[in-house]
């Protein structure tokens, strides 16, 4: 089938007038969206949403606000990871490499073992996930079969080096014990 | 030829096929879990049935034959027309992948078959979404049966691929089918394991993840693997396999259907033959005699050094001698000992001890897969060194005329040797032979190029660290001459490098080498080239065998034009 002329958009680079090629009006055009922000904002407590949400980080918090007001949706974010706990306090990870499959960014590392417990076949020996590498799309967690791994509304995690911010199995745990009451399973 | 109509497509065969065969041979795919082309015909797992119609001999009209037929048992017959897509067909492979996962765990996420499981795959392709089975699913146990083999009878299907396997190809008959209906299982004899050299390609045949391989249980998913097409590094057989790795570690080594060598089989010691790769007992770095062990940041220095080294000695030598280990592919052989000879035109040349254990022995067997032959030389191209360097030399010195030859002759004042074989070759007449001879101020110089540890890498002067066959390309020949090629798996691991591009690298850190290749990188193809026209073997073009290109994997989902 041919395609009707209405469907076809040219898309030909304008010539650009001489005023145009010294990018001058542009960037004062640019400049100037960036000043009246900064005007429109002076003095305002930014918690009304007439331009923009302002908030005093890290005096503020957007976890203290309301959604409505610019806060941080709790339910959904996707913060740092958990490994969570069965019934026992045992990993619920049954080390099925999903989440490794999944991952877009590769970097979930597991280690499996024979688990130790009759009612499982498999467990992690090591589960590391680079914190600095992870692009926290929460693929992860969606492909789960056991419902092992979740992300946290938790994201200020800092470490002073690269293989600090390696999360092994025993501190993804303890990311559980610390999160399980504010985002329960 | 007689034709045969199969969903449609009509389709030449011949005489004694059966309607399966037909099919698979056209590429069409009729489900089946029992079939195995190097098994006998059992016809009992019921999925390949399809409806089929036949000319009546009297009248000459196509007629139905009421009751669905299985493909894999019956014969195809002139002028047949077969339906693996009719209502009927389709209605009864549902109700099979029923049938076969009423009791199956499902337990997919944790299982090692997980990818690669036919069960998996048809429960997808003809199965149901949902199970109708509400009742508590029978729980089997699970059985070490063998050296490598584990059975989870749960996971089981029946097929008996594995029973006919023991009591067809190898003739040791392990395998059982013990009890009926519901608590029917594949079993070991009490007392008895499946302990034979083919024992593991029960794995193999396993449609299902009942028979799990020990040595890969849990190690990775089956999808993460790549395979690359190779042979075998272990013993003269030339089996074709499959190494398949991540992130350059091995983990499982495969066999590749080949009807003219292995047919569908490897033995034991080719499958679990890779282990010295990844042994922590690897040479990595080169070690050049009094001085410090060179740290991991200063590989191209320790490199340079032992290069430089090596040439300078060799150059001083006069005379000297070459031995090429069975272990090497023919490229390696061929560019080591055309360096070697570039310095000294009259240089020994040798080859490296062929080890042997035991006897040959055939599987005799009655299927179609039987007839599986053992190899006991355990070097993979002792043929592809001999048909080498004795193009290059007029004798070719076995390992022992080569220990006599040093122990006679003073004047060989350097020696080159390579190893890579899978374990401890250091051989105490060996070690005596490097050190005999008249006294001299400093002793033979002795250049190793090996990849383990042993007592030689301590007499030698300069050590090199060699890559193992699944590190780096060439062509063996195997005991029955065939000459095939093989692909490089993994990166040379650590500071390792494929001994052909140590030979090359020699040549160009040395004033009076050349070896006549315009290139600085090792490349198999251009290097088999050069053997053929300057030493004469054009089999080295014309008689190399290469992998068949792995069957391309088609996704089910449709590629979207953006």
């Amino acid at each position: 089938m041919p395609i009707p002329d209405s469907d076809i958009i040219d898309v030909t680079p304008r010539r650009v007038s001489r005023s145009e090629s010294l990018f001058l009006p542009a960037v004062f055009k640019g400049l100037g969206t960036t000043l009246r922000h900064v005007f429109q904002n002076v003095g305002r407590d930014g918690k009304t949403k007439k331009n923009i949400w302002v908030v005093q980080y890290p005096e503020e918090k957007r976890d203290d606000r309301p959604v409505t007001e610019g806060g941080q949706e709790r339910e959904t974010f996707r913060g740092v990871h958990r490994l969570n706990r069965d019934e026992d306090g045992r990993v619920r990870c049954v080390a099925c490499f999903m989440c490794a499959t999944a991952c877009p960014a590769n970097c979930i590392h597991i280690v499996a073992e024979e688990s130790p417990w009759p009612d499982r076949e498999k467990y992690p020996k090591q589960f590391d996930i680079d914190e600095l590498r992870c692009i926290y799309c929460g693929m992860c967690e969606e492909a789960c079969p056991v419902d092992a791994i979740e992300l946290t509304p938790f994201y200020e995690i800092t470490g002073l080096s690269r293989q600090e911010m390696i999360f092994d199995k025993s501190k993804l745990l303890e990311v559980y014990d610390r999160t399980i009451d504010e985002k329960p399973m | 030829m007689p034709r045969i109509t199969i969903n449609g497509k009509d389709l030449e065969f011949t005489k004694g096929q059966t309607i399966l065969q037909v099919a698979l041979d056209n590429e069409i795919e009729i489900p089946h879990y029992c079939y195995h082309p190097g098994l006998s015909i059992v016809a009992n797992c019921r999925i390949c049935l399809a409806e089929v119609w036949a000319p009546n001999p009297k009248t000459n009209q196509l007629e139905a034959i009421p009751k669905l037929l299985p493909t894999c048992q019956t014969p195809a017959g002139e002028h047949q027309v077969v339906y693996t897509d009719s209502p009927k067909a389709i209605a009864n492979q549902k109700a099979v992948m029923e049938y076969l996962l009423i009791n199956h765990p499902v337990d997919c996420a944790v299982c090692d078959q997980a990818g690669e499981c036919h069960l998996q795959d048809y429960s997808y392709q003809y199965g149901r979404s949902q199970a109708r089975f509400a009742e508590e699913k029978i729980k089997q146990p699970k059985k070490d049966v063998g050296k490598h083999v584990l059975l989870y009878s749960d996971r089981c299907i029946m097929c008996t691929r594995c029973v006919r396997f023991t009591r067809e190809v190898t003739g040791t008959g392990e395998l059982m089918v013990t009890g009926r209906g519901a608590t029917e299982q594949i079993d070991v004899f009490p007392g008895v394991p499946v302990d034979n050299e083919l024992s593991a390609n029960v794995i193999d045949i396993c449609p299902v993840g009942a028979l799990l391989d020990k040595d890969f249980l849990f190690q990775q998913r089956v999808w993460l693997l790549t395979k690359t097409p190779s042979i075998d590094g272990i013993t003269a057989s030339g089996d074709n396999i499959s190494i398949e790795h991540n992130k350059g570690i091995i983990y499982r080594i495969k066999p590749r259907v080949n009807m003219d060598v292995n047919k569908w089989w490897i033995t034991d010691e080719v499958r679990y033959g890779w282990k010295h790769v990844h042994s922590d007992q690897r040479i990595t770095m080169p070690q050049v005699k009094g001085e410090e062990p060179y740290q991991s940041s200063e590989a191209p220095l320790a490199y340079e050094a032992a290069y430089a080294l090596v040439n300078r000695r060799l150059a001083e030598a006069g005379r000297m001698a070459l031995l090429v280990s069975p272990m090497l592919s023919c490229e390696d052989a061929y560019l080591l000992a055309t360096y070697v000879r570039s310095i000294d035109p009259d240089a020994i040349l040798a080859m490296g001890p062929v080890p042997r254990h035991g006897q040959d022995k055939t599987f005799p067997g009655s299927s179609a897969g039987a007839g599986f032959k053992l190899y006991a030389e355990k070097a993979p191209n002792a043929r592809g060194v001999r048909r080498v360097l004795s193009k290059m030399s007029d004798s070719v010195l076995d390992f022992e005329a080569f220990t006599k030859a040093l122990q006679k002759e003073s004047s060989i004042n350097a020696v080159v040797l390579t190893g890579n074989y899978p374990s401890d070759w250091a051989t105490g007449a060996l070690l005596a032979a490097l050190d005999a001879g008249e006294s001299r101020q400093n002793g033979r110089f002795v250049a190793l190029i090996d990849t383990l540890n042993t007592k030689l890498v301590d007499r030698a002067d300069v050590v090199i660290p060699g890559a193992t066959w699944t590190e780096k390309a060439g062509v063996f020949e195997n005991a029955n001459g065939r000459l095939q090629a093989f692909e490089r798996a993994i990166t040379p691991i650590d500071y390792t490098k494929s001994e052909s591009q140590i030979a090359l690298d020699l040549a160009a850190a040395s004033a009076a080498s050349d070896l006549g290749l315009q290139h600085a990188i090792y490349n198999p193809a251009v290097v088999r080239q050069t053997i053929a026209s300057t030493l004469g073997l054009p089999e080295f073009i014309q008689n190399v065998h290469y992998p068949a290109v792995l069957g391309e994997v088609e996704s089910d989902m449709a590629l979207i034009e953006l």
